[in-house]
């Protein structure tokens, strides 16, 4: 029988070639013009709709806030194994065939020169978010932690951050804390919001070269908790902070973060100094998959008009990415007291957080 | 001769009979010959518009690549037309042919339009042309994919796990571009020439045979394969 259109190739050989007549630029302006420009445009900005077959809007990669928030790991990812990698249009073709990841990361270095702002902090400063220390990136995000007590009289409290970017360094965030708390051993539990607080982050400094970023920020805690039901203290609160990232070899990362409590009414609460300083590493399973995050986090705080007697805990967490999308993570831990356990329970902690600027929640599984 | 030397003699006579009994025997393959003509009028089309890509314009200007979807031999014979069994199939689904069917980038366009292949058989799809070509395959019963070919000589290779006719091809940047793909368990399919014919190399019983082609559908006919020379077949759309 006649086979139509046959090769004698012969061996089977499952891997992309390139033939002896293939060029193949070395520099990542001629890669993306080869490669990219026919859909994204020479200039970044996208191809006019009229010039290609499909209808799916493209990105456009010289708006800084778009083109700025992700690392080149998740663009490789997505350029690699095409879109849906990441739960994206699969009008997006995968490259990873043809192109090395070489070859991609000199298209993202290209990439890169399309947004103009050096202002904006790049994506892969964004550090894993642990259970407590606040990072340094400004972010748009959703999470919803639950804090338990394992001993003693019992509370759990669920606290909802909203956060949200504003210019390409600041960042403002609500939280509302709803605590539930058992009044006493057999006496029942009480339920109601804690002290909400409004918050403010600017990142002072950040550069990719060294990996570092460095914010300041502060909070303003309003007494809105129920005080008797011991989910609130009684008075406003200043809370300015300093937060520090740092990117280390291999995936790995340490965040630092000082901050201070200065009640209104001193009355009711005392000043406080805090510091909380997290380390960790960042593990992908295959090539672009689910991320694993193990981190270990240290935290001391101390009454300012007594600073002997410091408070310690140790919290180790393991944050995990959930979705495709890698935008919906999950981080459980524990917190434990090594100093003073006598009156503070050890806690399990856990996190759902939303990167709602790349999609909805229940996009992208 | 005595009776030793008659048993010597006699074994080997035994032992290539009893080897040429166990041997299997050979199938008999009957080659089944037709025709699909196309009794329609063809429209010639149009000449694609290729200006969005000076590549595709510039090969546009020598090829006159134009949007018809039928394309006939001088005797009415259709082209593209994938003939295959459709019921009956023999038990033996005939082996993998070392050959790798080949969907190739040529012009702009894909060459050729149909290609017709075996599950697992590795498919070679190569990127001629000087400009960035995306292979999107939209299958339903397999896995589909799209895979980018920026350069010219960039060659992949997909296999197919199950029986799927019709599988689209389609490039997403030069709409014009679109082609199918049919993938069978077993080695009972052709794909007709320009002039429309086919051959099948099928063992003698009954058959369902179909004639497929991805813009004009289907046509079915019942066929017995007796060994011997067999009428030509004939399709009609």
């Amino acid at each position: 029988m006649r086979k139509p259109a046959t090769t004698l190739l012969g061996i089977l050989i499952l891997t992309a070639t390139l033939s002896a007549s293939a060029q193949v630029p070395e520099d990542g302006a001629g890669l993306y013009t080869l490669a990219c420009a026919s859909c994204h445009g020479e200039d970044g900005a996208g191809t006019d709709p009229g010039t290609v077959a499909f209808v799916t809007p493209v990105p456009d990669f010289t708006d800084c806030s778009f083109a700025s928030r992700e690392p080149d790991a998740d663009w490789i990812a997505v350029a690699h194994d095409g879109g849906p990698v990441r739960a994206f249009d699969e009008t997006m073709p995968a490259f990873g065939e043809a192109l090395t990841v070489d070859h991609l990361q000199l298209v993202m270095d290209h990439i890169r020169t399309f947004c103009k702002n050096v202002s904006w902090p790049r994506g892969e400063l964004n550090l894993p978010r642990a259970l407590f220390t606040e990072k340094a990136y400004p972010e748009d995000e959703a999470v919803t932690t639950v804090s338990v007590d394992v001993e003693g009289s019992r509370a759990i409290t669920n606290t909802l951050l909203y956060e949200r970017r504003f210019g390409p360094r600041s960042q403002f965030e609500v939280e509302v804390p709803i605590g539930l708390t058992e009044t006493g051993p057999g006496s029942g539990w009480r339920a109601g919001f804690g002290d909400i607080a409004l918050g403010i982050k600017h990142a002072l400094f950040h550069s990719f070269a060294s990996g570092s970023i460095l914010s300041l920020g502060g909070e303003i805690k309003l007494p809105t908790g129920s005080e008797s039901a011991g989910l609130g203290g009684g008075t406003v609160v200043l809370e300015p902070y300093i937060s520090f990232g740092q990117i280390l070899p291999s995936d790995a990362f340490v965040q630092l973060q000082a901050l201070a409590e200065f009640p209104t009414e001193t009355d009711n609460a005392a000043s406080e100094g805090k510091w909380r300083a997290v380390v960790g590493k960042t593990w992908t399973q295959g090539s672009f998959g689910r991320t694993w995050t193990p981190m270990l986090e240290v935290m001391g705080e101390t009454e300012l008009e007594n600073l002997d007697a410091v408070l310690w805990d140790l919290v180790p967490q393991v944050q995990v990415t959930l979705n495709t999308r890698q935008h919906v993570m999950l981080n459980a831990g524990m917190r434990i007291p090594v100093a003073d356990t006598t009156l503070r329970s050890s806690q399990i902690v856990v996190y759902i957080l939303w990167d709602w600027f790349d999609g909805g929640l229940f996009d992208g599984w | 001769m005595n009776y030793r030397a008659a048993i010597l003699l006699a074994i080997p006579t035994l032992g290539i009979s009893l080897a040429a009994f166990l041997r299997p025997m050979a199938v008999v393959r009957v080659p089944v010959t037709g025709t699909v003509f196309y009794r329609g009028d063809v429209a010639s089309g149009d000449i694609i518009n290729m200006s969005v890509d000076p590549f595709c314009a510039s090969q546009q200007a020598t090829a006159q690549a134009t949007n018809r979807s039928v394309y006939t031999g001088a005797n009415g014979g259709l082209q593209d037309v994938v003939v295959f069994v459709k019921t009956g199939i023999p038990p033996d689904p005939g082996s993998l042919s070392g050959e790798m069917p080949l969907l190739d980038q040529q012009g702009c366009m894909y060459r050729p339009r149909i290609v017709a292949m075996r599950t697992d058989q590795p498919l070679v799809i190569r990127n001629s042309d000087a400009t960035l070509h995306n292979v999107h395959v939209y299958a339903e019963v397999n896995r589909g994919f799209n895979i980018g070919q920026p350069f010219q000589g960039v060659e992949s290779q997909r296999r197919f796990s199950d029986q799927e006719i019709g599988i689209d091809v389609r490039c997403d940047i030069h709409g014009w571009m679109n082609g199918a793909i049919a993938v069978f368990s077993h080695s009972y399919f052709d794909v007709t020439t320009p002039d429309g014919q086919f051959s099948l190399d099928l063992p003698p019983g009954d058959y369902d045979i179909e004639a497929w082609h991805p813009q004009l559908g289907s046509s079915t006919q019942t066929v017995t394969v007796r060994a011997g020379e067999m009428t030509p077949l004939v399709f009609e759309f």
